[in-house]
């Protein structure tokens, strides 16, 4: 089970890295927080994608 | 064969021989091994400089998009009709396969080549994140008339990212390299995201209605900055087909395709051009725009994404510069005998850092990339003369193999002499690698069919 978190984790990460230009765009998050969700979605990117790399 | 050459050829044999044969049918790789590859090998730093320069050369949004659908599609189709073909007919590297056709001593010099235009290359790519660490110490970023540094900051910060980036790569090309594959798909996630965020600021709504209108008045408006020339389509296309001219047309991804089943494997390449060489290159387009149509890859960044932005552009700098100095001290080590490979990453580090304190291989980059496919070209209209024309003409192949020539000097001629008349062409720079690509074809098989006589 535990194998399956650094994959998802960092699925959902880049899918946040995604998420937050687009709901600035909509106007939904202002610039700074757009611009701090997507600083700690890459974070979490690369903490995740690395764990998952290293398993491969 | 002379003996310094030969001591040369033999060193260099030495350090290519872990592929020296032809790869194995258990070695093939899956056609989805190719799509990764190709995905995260053509995202990189440079994308946008080269996005935001068709901006600022006044490109039309029709011509833009049309450009780059046609030169992306032309770019995939040399490297499936041209590229691969060769490959799995004989399944061997280039490196290999040229000194088969042009002998070790020619092969030697072509790999010289290749090693100073990769340095310059890598050169770039620091300058590209230098503009980024610049930001937090109010450097200012080289015009787009620059040929020396403008500032002393500039040279420091230069030297100190080059000297990172050589350190790291002393210190472990693979690990490294493993760690550019993570960071390969959040930089396009980079290009997309810092695009998107500045839309807003262009005037785009939420319901994206106008974007066209914005695209054409705002973005890609058709008026170039002053003191660059204006691009239309032909240009736009011809850099997309020739931005990857020495990998397909000039043959150097033998190295990977010798590795496929099928020569059909070529088109997975739109795998990394269609996002990397479309894709990144409007987003950064669209990202010049925002801040004033300033060629300024590290403003760009940090306005559209904050200190991510500039993370982002950083690694996208390194994890390219990385193999570039790689791969330039492979081809140095010919020359430098009994070096360790530390020793000639070191060196190529060097001279990488030395050539990216001068903002002209930055500022242009286009006109570089344009002279850097342009150089290799005639060498990959050698090798598919030597490959499928000579067999029908029953010319004999690989003769510098067979008859054990230090250079074949038909090559050498063809090449030097293909690139004195492209370079007295009077068309664009862009265009003339296309006229001299079949003179090196056609003036080859000619001399060869001469020397038959």
């Amino acid at each position: 089970m535990a194998k399956k978190w650094p994959p998802a984790l960092s699925i959902i990460s880049l899918a946040a890295c995604l998420a937050a230009p687009v709901l600035h765009f909509l106007g939904k998050l202002s610039s700074e927080s757009y611009k701090l969700v997507f600083l700690a979605a890459s974070i979490g990117w690369f903490v995740f994608a690395t764990l998952w790399a290293r398993r491969k | 064969m002379s003996g310094r050459w030969s001591s040369i050829a033999s060193q260099m044999d030495r350090l290519y021989e872990f592929d020296r044969e032809p790869v194995s049918p258990d070695k093939l790789q899956s056609g989805g091994k190719f799509a990764g590859l190709f995905a995260g090998e053509h995202v990189a730093a440079t994308e946008f400089v080269i996005g935001a320069f068709f901006v600022l050369h006044g490109v039309t949004a029709r011509d833009l998009f049309v450009g780059l659908l046609i030169g992306n599609l032309l770019a995939v189709l040399s490297w499936t009709f041209i590229c691969a073909p060769i490959a799995i007919r004989t399944r061997l590297t280039l490196y290999w396969y040229l000194r088969k056709i042009a002998g070790p001593g020619l092969t030697i010099i072509y790999n010289l080549a290749n090693a100073i235009l990769y340095c310059i290359l890598a050169g770039a790519m620091i300058a590209v994140s230098a503009t980024a660490v610049g930001l937090a110490f109010r450097i200012k970023t080289p015009a787009l008339n620059a040929v020396f540094p403008g500032s002393i900051g500039w040279v420091l910060l230069t030297i100190v990212i080059g000297g990172l980036f050589t350190t790291l790569a002393i210190l472990g090309f693979e690990k490294l390299s493993r760690f550019a594959e993570v960071c390969s798909p959040w930089i396009l996630i980079v290009f997309i995201a810092g695009a998107l965020a500045v839309l807003p600021r262009l005037g785009v709504t939420a319901n994206f209605r106008n974007f066209w209108e914005i695209a054409t008045t705002r973005i890609w408006n058709g008026i170039p900055v002053a003191g660059q020339d204006r691009f239309s389509l032909w240009q736009v296309m011809f850099f997309a087909w020739f931005c990857n001219l020495a990998m397909h047309i000039g043959l150097s991804d033998l190295a990977i395709f010798r590795y496929a089943r099928r020569w059909t494997y070529g088109l997975y390449t739109a795998f990394g051009m269609y996002p990397g060489h479309m894709l990144a290159w409007i987003c950064s387009g669209i990202m010049v725009a925002a801040v004033g149509r300033e060629m300024n890859p590290g403003l760009m960044a940090y306005e559209a994404l904050g200190l991510a932005g500039v993370a982002g552009l950083l690694l996208a700098g390194w994890t390219t510069a990385n193999p570039t100095l790689y791969r330039a001290g492979l081809a140095l080590q010919t020359i430098t005998p009994n070096w360790p490979r530390w020793k000639v990453t070191l060196a190529a580090g060097a001279i990488t850092t030395g050539l990216s304190c001068f903002p002209v291989f930055f500022v242009k980059l286009l006109d570089y990339v344009a002279i850097y496919g342009l150089v290799l070209m005639p060498m990959g209209a050698i090798v598919f003369a030597e490959n499928w024309i000579f067999p029908c003409l029953k010319l004999e192949q690989y003769s510098a193999e067979k008859r054990g020539w230090a250079f074949n000097w038909i090559a050498l001629g063809v090449w030097v002499g293909t690139l004195v008349v492209c370079f007295l062409m009077p068309i664009h720079l862009y265009f003339r690698w296309l006229p001299g690509y079949f003179i090196a074809l056609i003036s080859y098989i000619l001399l060869s069919l001469g020397r038959k006589r």
